[in-house]
């Protein structure tokens, strides 16, 4: 454990890269990924404490600030039937939520960015882009399985809308099981299975 | 008068005893090391770990190359404790069921010894990097492994996003493809129904022919694609 491989690593103040002659590809992911780190831990912080992330306690308020303040606008533009400018609205929210410092809490990122999914997920149903909605609904569930009965819907719905029957069924089934039976699902799989027998 | 001969057999015995002794010892200890180091590692090399100390040890032996400054040097030793919180997780996780195969007998004992050795290293690693951190800065070593699993933790978020989101062209692909295969059923269907329509309204004019064509059409269209219908009318 006292030893380790030296690299022939060297340090460019110029760029701020650290490089080294002919990687292997591990090295090189690697090397990328601590220069990327680089810059964000350099950029985030000016003062003595540079470099060092601040404890995954606090974050920063004016993101979050502005994060809210874009979903807000998407859903006043939702509510003007404005949907193109209410998904703008949503997918520079999302970019904002993803962009925040790797270090901040990625529970905050993760309930920030399932609310916006779900919401651009029913603004692309508004305009009838089923696949578009199905995806983000399936976003929104992949980063909040419970407590999400609306994005569970929505998917729902968008792959009924597109004829897949089956699959809805499936995922209904599957969001009954982690939502417990409510009522909007149960009714979904019921007009699922109907759509299905009649297919028959 | 003391009779050197007769004691200087009781200091050979000693002499002989000490050192085979020390000589099965030495002996022992080396093939039982080397059989340590003959045991394959539980993990791969750890790139991140050799980087930071690689960086570190470029100041001291090359003065001309300019000097890495702190601030790379923390983000090193930030991916190292990444790297260490995932080894940690995954040693943890895998502990259990690997305590449990080796009581039942079906893994063997070298991987066993090979799973505790890695376990002390990892340990060993972790100390490290608190002490390190600590010495960049006050208290660092306190938090420098919650900040790393948060990174890793958000990694992973945005990792599965653009998996998923990559998936949308596809989806939209097949939704084209799939909706004009529709439609042209439809269209072949109302081809039909016109062909049928006129049949039986010959006598009528040809314009209204072509209006009980359009009457149909929506009429049709509920049935077919009915969603996309009902939510046009919502707006």
């Amino acid at each position: 454990m006292e030893t380790f491989t030296q690299l022939p690593l060297s340090y460019d103040p110029s760029t701020k890269h650290t490089t080294m002659p002919s990687p292997t590809p591990a090295l090189t992911t690697e090397l990328s990924a601590l220069n990327t780190l680089h810059r964000a831990l350099t950029a985030s912080q000016s003062d003595a404490q540079s470099g060092i992330p601040p404890p995954p306690t606090a974050v920063n308020p004016k993101r979050s600030a502005q994060i809210t303040k874009l979903r807000e606008s998407g859903n006043t533009s939702f509510r003007a039937q404005k949907y193109g400018d209410s998904i703008r609205m949503y997918s520079l929210g999302i970019d904002m939520a993803a962009g925040r410092p790797l270090w901040e809490p990625s529970a905050i990122a993760r309930e920030e960015l399932a609310g916006l999914y779900a919401n651009r997920a029913q603004a692309h149903m508004a305009m009838s882009s089923w696949p578009e909605g199905a995806v983000d609904a399936k976003c929104s569930v992949e980063l909040k399985k419970q407590g999400n009965v609306k994005a569970w819907w929505r998917r729902g719905k968008c792959l009924a809308e597109m004829g897949r029957g089956e699959e809805a069924e499936r995922w209904v089934g599957e969001a009954i099981e982690f939502e417990g039976q409510e009522a909007e699902l149960v009714e979904l799989l019921e007009e699922v299975r109907k759509s299905l027998e009649r297919k028959k | 008068m003391v009779n050197w001969i007769g004691l200087a057999f009781p200091f050979l015995y000693l002499g002989l005893l000490v050192g085979a002794l020390s000589t099965f010892s030495s002996l022992y200890r080396k093939r039982k090391a080397s059989r340590a180091q003959s045991l394959a590692p539980w993990f791969e090399s750890h790139h991140p770990r050799d980087v930071y100390l690689s960086l570190i040890h470029l100041d001291e032996d090359d003065s001309e190359k300019p000097e890495v400054p702190d601030t790379v040097l923390k983000a090193a030793l930030l991916r190292r404790a990444q790297e260490d919180v995932q080894r940690v997780l995954q040693m943890r996780n895998s502990k259990q069921a690997l305590a449990t195969l080796l009581q039942r007998g079906s893994i063997g004992d070298d991987l066993w010894q090979r799973f505790l050795r890695a376990e002390q290293e990892c340990e060993e690693e972790v100390r490290d990097v608190v002490q390190e951190a600590n010495a960049f800065a006050d208290n660092w070593g306190s938090f420098i492994f919650q900040s790393a699993h948060e990174m890793a933790q958000n990694q992973q978020t945005r990792k599965r996003m653009a998996e998923i989101q990559a998936e949308t062209e596809a989806e939209k692909e097949w939704w084209e493809k799939k909706r004009s295969t529709v439609q042209a059923e439809f269209m072949k269907e109302l081809d039909d129904e016109a062909a049928a329509g006129t049949t039986t309204r010959k006598l009528s004019s040809k314009g209204s022919d072509d209006e009980a064509v359009l009457v149909e059409a929506p009429a049709g269209a509920s049935q077919q694609g009915g969603g996309k219908k009902k939510k046009k009318g919502k707006n």
